[in-house]
């Protein structure tokens, strides 16, 4: 095992590439004066803080504290410290303690803080 | 602990294991214990605190609850500090707060006043919010209305 062993080092971590203002990544941000009645779609990052009806869509989603979503949001990344009345369907969801959230959760990783309201049917998916 | 294990020492230097084993151990701690393999099927009631390793099926109601990994439950089970890291099937009712660890399995509904779940866990089921006004009424409206009449009924006899 060991003569076959690689010599190369382990490539480094570059903590500024998290940090990296020229990164493709799209990082949209709804402010809280916001209201929307219909759908939203984005394919990065939302920040979302404002009031939405109807559908919401992104890679990654941050629904911000005092933000509320009334309908159904599909993301891969969710991080609810908000409110939602519907259905949310993630891959990872992250519950924080601000967050009231009363329907369907459809997950396959699923983490809450002490402190969220939540009532919900809760649907594990592998 | 010193004064404990000094009092062992007593005890195994006299060489008197007969009168050990007579003096009957009180559990006063009203503490439940299920070891991890020892299946238990009925219900238990004003316990204290409860440690589940093994597979338990019934109800269970004690203050502190605590279901290892290695536990298994199905029934309904109430208390107010719950913790899960081992799978349950049935009801949770926590009065105070509930921890699902990220071994847990649990399906089935769960009321909690404060509730905290460790990334990884799986829960399949519903989560209500002890405190919190349901909008919706597991009573139909219609039979609602029956039910007034009914009353209206009773008034004027």
């Amino acid at each position: 095992m060991a003569l076959f062993g690689s010599s190369e080092k382990k490539p480094e971590v570059k903590t500024e590439f998290m940090f990296d203002t020229e990164s493709t990544i799209n990082q949209s941000t709804l402010a809280k004066d916001i209201k929307i009645n219909g759908s939203l779609e984005s394919t990065d990052y939302l920040d979302f803080s404002g009031h939405l009806t109807g559908t919401l869509k992104s890679s990654t989603i941050n629904l911000k504290p005092g933000s509320y979503v009334k309908g159904t949001i599909t993301a891969d990344t969710i991080t609810v410290e908000g409110e939602v009345d519907g259905d949310i369907q993630a891959k990872d969801i992250y519950i924080k303690s601000t967050a009231k959230i009363k329907g369907n959760i459809r997950y396959q990783n699923i983490d809450i803080q002490n402190g969220s309201i939540i009532n919900a049917d809760l649907f594990y998916s592998s | 602990m010193d004064e404990n294990n000094t009092d062992m020492d007593e005890n195994s230097t006299e060489s008197v294991g007969d009168e050990i084993q007579s003096t009957p151990i009180d559990n006063d701690a009203k503490a439940v214990n299920i070891g991890s393999g020892v299946r238990v099927d009925g219900r238990i009631e004003g316990a204290e605190t409860s440690d589940i390793s093994g597979t338990l099926t019934g109800t269970l109601k004690s203050s502190n609850i605590n279901i290892n990994s290695k536990g298994a439950f199905s029934g309904d089970m109430s208390g107010q500090e719950i913790t899960i890291s081992g799978s349950v099937d049935g009801e949770i009712n926590s009065e105070d707060y509930l921890i699902v660890n990220n071994s847990a399995n649990i399906k089935g509904v769960i009321e909690y006043a404060s509730l905290q779940v460790s990334y990884g866990a799986r829960i399949q089921g519903t989560l209500r919010h002890r405190g919190s006004v349901q909008s919706y009424s597991p009573v139909s409206t219609d039979e609602v209305k029956e039910d007034e009449t009914n009353e209206s009924h009773e008034g004027d006899q």
